[in-house]
């Protein structure tokens, strides 16, 4: 399976560099608002993804026939203030968690820069977790040995 | 507007949708996988920080599938490079460049700081534009809508705030 999640992977960063959404100047275009194309490729993603993800639910399996369940992302205050400093940085960078992956791929040295901040700024949130748990009132963690 | 990459012009928007549509619902028909690359950050995290956050559940059962589909970006990142002019590392970095003109120094120290704020942020809104904008959105899932809503208009302001007022 590894190999099937791979092959997805490079798909998808082979479209994110080539579409403009791993380029520097057509983020800052979107949230300028001089350019169509962002918004033209997040809404497509999202308008053929919803009846995508409609069908499959209905269908309840996978190809190989397990059942489908959706791990749904929980509710909290940190919804709006982590997706608000997440903007900040989206903007700053000109890309977002996948991106940034894809412009160390394409050559781009100042990537590297931004995976190290993205990285140590997880880190920190997650050295902190239990101190910020009640101001954002996020879930209680769920701690085991899991399948991986 | 050519793409920062050898100045290669971009893909028609409704082909790029159309592609990371088809991408996501193949890895969740595939293999129910729920599209999410910030994730994946906690991923190369639980490696080195033995914090219980980074012992979730959710996070040592993901490492299988998470960590070949971010290399598969890196490689895809490198293939367009390849096809599209050759490998060639570069510190171009468009717009910044012509408006902002730091140095290579600067530029690292920008994108780091901005870094700190995606790594920080995705982890605390709980996804990025691909877990909330792409996969969230397409499920309806509310709190996706909200952050969603959120890191849109925080990218709009502080995009603003750095080409229209400081720059």
């Amino acid at each position: 399976m590894a190999l099937v999640y791979l092959t997805c992977g490079v798909i998808f960063g082979v479209i994110l560099s080539r579409s403009g959404a791993a380029d520097y100047n057509y983020i800052q275009a979107m949230f300028l608002f001089t350019s169509f194309q962002l918004y033209g490729i997040i809404g497509t993603a999202v308008v053929i993804t919803a009846p995508g993800i409609w069908l499959i639910k209905r269908y309840g399996r996978t190809v190989l026939g397990k059942p489908i369940a959706i791990e749904l992302k929980p509710q909290h205050r940190g919804n709006v203030a982590g997706g608000v400093l997440f903007g900040i940085g989206w903007s700053m960078c000109g890309m977002c968690p996948g991106p940034i992956f894809v412009n160390i791929g394409e050559g781009k040295v100042y990537a590297i820069a931004a995976l190290a901040g993205a990285l140590a700024g997880a880190g920190l949130f997650g050295a902190i977790y239990t101190r910020v748990q009640g101001l954002f009132r996020l879930p209680r963690l769920v701690v085991g040995t899991g399948d991986g | 507007m050519p793409l920062i990459l050898h100045g290669l012009t971009p893909i028609h928007w409704a082909v790029g949708g159309a592609g990371i549509a088809i991408v996501t619902l193949a890895l969740l028909f595939i293999a129910n996988r729920r599209l999410g690359i910030s994730t994946g950050l906690e991923d190369v995290c639980s490696f080195v920080l033995p914090v219980p956050y980074f012992a979730r559940d959710a996070v040592r059962s993901a490492r299988q599938w998470r960590l070949p589909f971010i290399a598969g970006l890196v490689i895809g990142g490198f293939l367009s490079a390849v096809a599209g002019g050759g490998f060639a590392p570069t510190w171009d970095l468009g717009m910044f460049d012509r408006v902002i003109g730091f140095g290579h120094a600067g530029k690292l120290a920008w994108m780091f700081a901005g870094g700190l704020f995606i790594g920080f942020g995705t982890r605390l809104a709980g996804g990025c534009t691909s877990g909330h904008g792409i996969f969230g959105l397409s499920n309806f899932e509310f709190p996706s809508l909200v952050s969603t809503l959120s890191f849109m208009a925080a990218g709009m302001v502080t995009t603003q705030l750095v080409y229209r007022v400081i720059f």
